[in-house]
């Protein structure tokens, strides 16, 4: 959290736009960011503001107009393979167990075969999924799947773990659960991770640091700490100082909001 | 339970024997000529009397279609996967493919004979003609058919492109393979009896011939039971085999129902 840690993650002023009919149109307006070795960043934003679209510049799915991006402090615009990535849909693929969607989702990133089938068994054990290791994800719940798409992400052995708005098609109660075992997992961990959500409580209770993107084209409005100690209680929300900070995202995104307007 | 076994086999069964038994009585109540139409007791009797042959010439019909159905499932497996990964070769030899494919089996039989002589050679050639079709065109629909965030994720984490068709591309198209598949199993059994039919020395087909030719129409209708039989195997075996291998989830139209609401 000290600005000696490794950058893993750095933004130089990327921008993208995409042709409809024959209008341009802009959708990021030179991000800059950078998420540090064991560092929790959350991007919010309205809808529509292209946070998904910096995701797949990051995974080198696509390029971006101008700009770099560096990944592990190593030049990574365009280039795939150096992100694991847990996307808004568990994607779990249904004719895999719940054990091979994790190891081979390793075995992509380069780690032995027979490793990461005992990675992927032990993990599932460590998280109470040991029991339902060998079935097809279709037999798992929405939040449970969630947590097999975590874990696959967590075990990839790459700089950065890119997050999309996991937990949006989870119900409130689901939800809140979900943020708390996350939490507990990733403070045991310490990941270095980049989190996309809409909601101002998910971000101020997860983070480290959070990113407050404009409507699109999205520029970067304002990037704040979040002075919570860790390990974090999930009932942080009721500390004045939360309620207080969660005020001043609500009326950055209100401003960018009126400015694009 | 007791119920729907009930439903899917004594009431076809029941079916049948009462057709049976309807036509047993017009023959005799009519007295209708066994050479113009047997009854099912003659018939019975045909079979028993002629149940060595038989047997012998469905082997043979057996082994044409089964030689028939391996090579055009394998070209047509092989095929579908390279018209994917090289989109070119599909648009040019597409119509080469469509041509062969709307040439009538009783037209191109001679032609191939006629080339090829009277051995086994055309026989296969008109059934691999046949059995190839189904199954590469289905195939090749069920390749472009993967689910596109499934493909976002492999592409996100970097996923090479063979393994992107080893774990999206080839398992999402099985169903579609199987389909051809069934279609194919059917298919193959009567194309085999047009080609014993067309020329050769054995085989159900041949003995179709052999029996028209001598007005034995007891034997014809052998024939037919035989070859009705031997598709129905076919197509059976084809099935258990989709069952077999697909199970990793429930039947699809449950999984969109349950996606929507
Ligand atoms: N391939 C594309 N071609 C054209 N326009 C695109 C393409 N991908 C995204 N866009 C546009 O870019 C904008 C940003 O999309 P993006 O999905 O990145 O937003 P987002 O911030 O992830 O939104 P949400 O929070 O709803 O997921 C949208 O207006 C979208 O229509
Ligand atoms: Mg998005």
């Amino acid at each position: 959290m000290n600005g000696e840690q490794e950058v893993k993650l750095r933004l130089d002023g990327v921008s993208k736009s995409y042709a409809r009919g024959k209008q341009r149109h802009p959708v990021l307006d030179r991000i800059s960011l950078t998420v540090r070795e064991g560092e929790f960043v959350t991007l919010i934003g309205p809808s529509g503001s292209g946070k998904t679209t910096l995701f797949r510049l990051i995974g080198g799915v696509e390029r971006p107009d101008e700009g770099q991006i560096y990944i592990g402090g190593e030049l990574a615009t365009g280039r795939r393979g150096l992100i694991s990535y847990m996307p808004q849909q568990a994607s779990l693929f249904p004719w895999m167990s719940v054990a091979a969607n994790i190891s081979s989702a390793l075995a992509s990133a380069g780690v032995p075969a027979k490793e990461a089938e005992t990675l992927a068994s032990r993990w599932l054990e460590r998280i109470g999924l040991g029991a339902v290791a060998k079935q097809y994800p279709h037999v798992l719940s929405g939040g449970m799947q969630q947590r097999v798409s975590f874990l696959r992400a967590l075990l990839m052995p790459r700089d950065i773990m890119c997050l999309d708005e996991p937990f949006a098609a989870l119900d409130a109660l689901t939800r809140a659960d979900m943020q708390a075992w996350l939490l507990q997992l990733w403070e045991a961990e310490r990941r270095s991770v980049l989190f996309v959500t809409h909601s101002i409580e998910e971000a101020l209770t997860l983070s480290d640091r959070i990113y407050v993107l404009s409507p699109a084209p999205a520029r970067v409005l304002a990037e704040l700490a979040v002075p919570f100690p860790r390990p974090r209680r999930v009932g942080v929300w009721k500390d004045p100082a939360f309620v207080e900070l969660k005020e001043r995202v609500l009326a950055m995104l209100g401003e960018g909001a009126a400015h694009g307007r | 339970m007791a119920n729907k076994s009930y439903r899917s086999v004594l009431l076809p069964v029941a079916t049948l024997f009462g057709l049976a038994l309807v036509w047993q009585a017009s023959c005799s109540l009519f007295a209708i000529d066994p050479w113009m139409l047997p009854s099912p007791l003659d018939i019975a009797e045909r079979m028993g009397t002629d149940a060595a042959r038989l047997a012998e010439q469905s082997a043979a019909t057996l082994t044409l279609a089964l030689k028939g159905i391996g090579l055009g499932v394998g070209f047509g497996v092989v095929s579908a996967i390279l018209f994917h990964l090289i989109p070119g070769v599909r648009t040019a030899l597409s119509p080469v493919i469509i041509i062969t494919q709307n040439i009538p089996l009783i037209a191109l039989g001679p032609l191939l004979m006629l080339w090829f002589g009277f051995g086994i050679l055309p026989k296969l050639i008109l059934l691999v003609l046949v059995c190839y079709f189904p199954v590469a065109w289905s195939m090749l629909a069920g390749l472009g058919q993967a689910e596109p965030h499934l493909r976002e994720y492999l592409a996100m984490i970097g996923a090479k492109r063979w393994e992107v068709l080893r774990r999206l591309e080839l398992p999402a198209s099985l169903p579609y393979f199987f389909s051809g598949l069934k279609i194919t199993a059917t298919y193959s059994i009567s194309s085999a009896i047009v080609a014993e039919w067309l020329g050769g020395s054995e085989g159900i087909g041949h003995y179709l011939v052999l029996k028209k030719n001598g007005y034995d129409t007891a034997g014809v209708f052998s024939a037919i039971i035989c070859i009705v039989a031997l598709s129905l195997l076919f197509y059976g075996i084809a099935a258990l085999l989709e069952r077999l291998v697909i199970r990793w989830r429930p039947p699809r139209s449950e999984e969109k129902g349950g996606k929507a609401a």
